[in-house]
This record gives C-alpha cells, structure tokens and sequence, in this order.
C-alpha cells in the first residue's frame, strides 16, 4: 500500500524555518510558555509516563506511521535521559525561582490566534486519553490543566482546511465543491454529523438562489464551522470543545456554571439565525426542545439567573 | 437549473448531508465504495458505519458534544435523530447499538425517494475537469479516504495541504497554567 504523501516531509512542512521561528519568538515573547522541573518532579514524570497505558493501533498504522515522528512514551524508553536531550532540553533557560538552569523544561507553544491555547510541544501521542490527563497533569504547573485536546497519531486524510474551506464548508477555488466530515479537520462523530448538516442546508440554499447560512460562532455549530474555516498556520483537527466559543462577557470560575452558561447562550443565539429553513424549525424549538433544556439545567444556574 | 448533487462517502457527514438536500425535493446521486471495496478499518455493508467507540459522548449541555448534539437536534439531523432512536443504557453518554444505528440510517437513506445510491469507487478524475459545471459535488470521504481520490484531491487543493497522518500533541487552555510556575521565553 502506497500513499501519496510522504509522512517524513509533511512533518518536516509544518515545521518552522528557524529564522522565521527567531522572528515570531522576537516579537512576541508570549508565544512560548516554558515549565521547569527539577531532578525529583522529572523522575516522579517520567516513571508516570512509561508506565502508562496505551491506545492499541491498527496494523496498517503500525506499518506507516512511526518513521520520522516518535511518540513521546516511546522516546522515553530508551532511557531516563532521552527526554531531556530531546524536547524537554533545558539547555538555555533559566528558573527565575532559583536563577539558575532547570533539570529538564516543557515548552508550550501557543496554538491559536487569541492565545488562549497552547500545545506542548514534542508531546504526541499514543496514550490513552485518561492517561494523558493523568500523566501530563504531573508535569508542574499542569495540575489543573484543562485540555482541550489530548494528543494523537494515527492514519488520518484531512485538508489544511483553513486555507481551502469558507464557514460553509465550500471550497473557495471551486465553489461547486464542498467538503464535509473528518476530512475537513472536524473530529468525532457529532462533529462530523455538524459539518454534514451544515453542507447539506447550504448546498439546498445555494441551488434555491438563497444566501449561505453561516452559523454564529457562539453556537457550537458555528464555532466549529469558523475553526476550520479561520487562517491558522499550525492547523489541526479540532472536536467540539468550549475553547473555541468566544468567552463571556463575565469571568466564572465554576466550569459547569461556565459552561451551562455558554450553552444557553449558544442556543439562544441559535435560535435567532436569520434563514427560511431555520425559521420553519424553529416553532418546533421552541415548543419541545427548549422545555428539555430548563428542565436539564443544574440548579445552580437558575439561582444565579434569579439573582442576577 | 439543473439542480444535481453528488456526495462522495456514505458515511455520518455524508449521510446527513444526503437527507438535508433531498428533504428539499433536491435529487441526491450518493457514492458508496463498501460493500465493493472496504478501507482498513471499514468491515460492514451498511452506512453510517461507527468504527472507533460505540458513544456519541455525552449528552449534558455542559458538556460540549451534548451542546452540539442539542443543536443539531433543533436543526432536524436525522442521524442524531437515529443515534437516539438505537441508544442503549450509558449514563449521561449517548452511546448506541452500532448495528442498529448503521441499518437505521441505511433503511432512511435507501427508502428515500430523493437519494440515488451507487455502490462503486469514486476516484475523482472528473473533479479536477468539471471545474465550470453546474453540478455540485460534496466530497465526504473521511480519514481513510481511498488513495485514487486523495491523489485526484491533492491536485485540487496542492498536495502540501492534504496530510495523511495526524501527529497532534495535546493543547491545553491557557487560563488552566499555573503561571507561578510557568514563565515566557525572553527573546533570544
């Protein structure tokens, strides 16, 4: 089995030129957060880490997939050390706790546009999800990390969409070509179920003379639809995730109050989508989909809508 | 207008998009490879064929999936509307029968007056021609996209934009760093 296209030089394609990296890194500091561990938090790291569990692969990505990019669980086992000659190098960094240089450093590079996300970097993965969350939240901190997305490597066809696709799906140089599923860079089931819909209701407005229906991007619809559509050098798969949502206007520190919050907004929102289609929808919203919600809603939303 | 539309891929996205359209009155010709040619992962005749995990995950609106599943519920998806017609017990999670959910979504799609369905490979060679035409072809291949088509797509989009594989680190939300720990790279 062949493939068009060589894995080694993908890899190498979504690396940065060094000068261009030295470039970015000078005018924005912020790009790059760093972690310093020392000798102890290292150790307790990396026994986590070569213990963890594992996804099981299929054969054919066995075959294919490990030249030119090694998993970080991988790397570690070959030695205790191999991390921090590797992506965890300290060399160059300096604590500004102790001033001196730490024993080994995870760098996180910012992933999107706003900063509010940063991958880290050298860390794919085969771990089972549960486990990085576990393993990585031993990096210091990282305790409370919330992630967005855990780390991946498999077979994977999809296009550097943010460059090809418009909020609709439809590819811009040739407007009577649409794409739609995992292979637009949405990940998971829902989404791709998400970006079927969205297709299908504008290929139906497209051949009726109508305008394109391009969800809010506070809905979840819309958020998804508007990642894989915005210009984004370092572009990935992305699923459903409250990251991508633009915040609220308030700070909430309570994650299920947030996001019970970012929800009923997302709905609210959806349902003032200006379109014909929707609008027939939306007597039907209106009188059973919406009577679930509140009936779903934690109890402590409620209150505080009361008191606000 | 010649109102046609072609969809490449009987899978979710591609079936969703299928039902969208032809409820519209719109003719959909839909492209099938399976039961004639599978991928590696692919093992079923049916549609809609649920390969990873049987969960849809879960379906609390403070969870991100079940905000996106409720959207979709109000916007009529029939294929949520399947997952939740064939779902078994799984807590908060929508997880499904995956035989059930497949031959659900098949049986909608074939007794659709509207949707055409063409069990043979799509390799795409017409894409690169019909630049100009007035047929509208929605391409849902998936991760496992056959390699005839993704040669014929790499030419459309530049082969530096299509990647085969996906070696992705985990991202994390910034605002979830201890930044007492943590500290920016001076420039060099």
């Amino acid at each position: 089995m062949h493939f068009t296209g060589n894995r080694y030089d993908q890899e190498r394609g979504k690396e940065e030129e060094i000068e261009v990296w030295k470039k970015r890194i000078t005018n924005q500091e912020a790009s790059y957060i760093n972690l310093p561990m020392n000798k102890e938090e290292y150790e307790t790291f990396y026994q986590e880490l070569i213990s963890a569990e594992v996804v099981t692969l299929h054969e054919f990505e066995k075959r294919e997939i490990f030249e030119g990019c090694m998993p970080i669980e991988i790397m570690a086992k070959r030695g205790v050390d191999t991390l921090r000659f590797g992506p965890l190098k300290p060399v160059g960094f300096t604590d500004p706790r102790t001033g001196r240089r730490p024993y080994a450093v995870v760098q996180l590079r910012q992933d999107d546009v706003s900063a509010s996300m940063y991958n880290l970097v050298g860390f794919q993965t085969n771990l089972k999800f549960g486990e990085q969350n576990k393993v990585f939240s031993r990096i210091p901190g990282l305790e409370q990390a919330e992630f967005i997305k855990y780390g991946v490597m498999h077979r994977n066809t999809y296009l550097h969409s943010s460059e090809l696709l418009d909020a609709t799906y439809c590819f811009k140089k040739n407007p009577n070509i649409y794409f739609a599923g995992q292979i637009t860079g949405v990940e998971g089931y829902v989404e791709s179920i998400s970006s079927g819909l969205v297709v299908g209701m504008n290929v139906v407005n497209r051949l009726q003379g109508k305008e394109k229906i391009i969800f809010p991007k506070d809905t979840m619809i819309g958020a998804l639809a508007n990642y894989i559509a915005t210009p984004n050098e370092k572009f990935q798969p992305m699923n459903a995730n409250f990251g991508i949502l633009p915040e609220l206007e308030e700070r909430i520190k309570d994650k299920k109050v947030k996001y019970g919050k970012l929800a009923d907004r997302a709905i609210a929102s959806l349902q003032n989508v200006e379109d014909d289609a929707i609008y027939r929808l939306r007597i039907r919203m209106r009188k059973k989909d919406k009577l679930k919600f509140v009936q779903e809603r934690p109890l402590v939303v409620l209150i505080i809508r009361r008191i606000v | 207008m010649n109102k046609k539309v072609t969809i490449i891929g009987g899978g979710l996205a591609g079936c969703e998009a299928a039902y969208q359209i032809a409820k519209q009155g719109i003719q959909v010709k839909l492209y099938e490879m399976k039961p004639i040619k599978f991928s590696e992962a692919h093992t079923s005749k049916n549609l809609a064929e649920v390969v990873c995990s049987n969960s849809f995950k879960s379906n609390l609106h403070t969870n991100a999936c079940g905000l996106l599943k409720e959207e979709l519920r109000m916007l009529d998806s029939l294929l949520i509307q399947c997952a939740d017609k064939t779902s078994v017990p799984a807590g908060q999670a929508l997880a499904v029968d995956r035989e059930e959910f497949s031959k659900l979504v098949t049986k909608s799609i074939q007794e659709n007056p509207n949707i055409e369905i063409f069990h043979e490979e799509f390799t795409g060679e017409e894409l690169t021609r019909e630049a100009s035409s007035n047929n509208i072809t929605i391409i849902a291949t998936g991760p496992l996209t056959s390699n005839r088509l993704a040669e014929n797509i790499s030419k459309l989009t530049g082969k530096e934009r299509l990647y085969f594989y996906d070696a992705a680190a985990p991202i994390v939300k910034k605002d979830s760093i201890n930044m007492e720990i943590a500290f920016y790279r001076k420039p060099l």
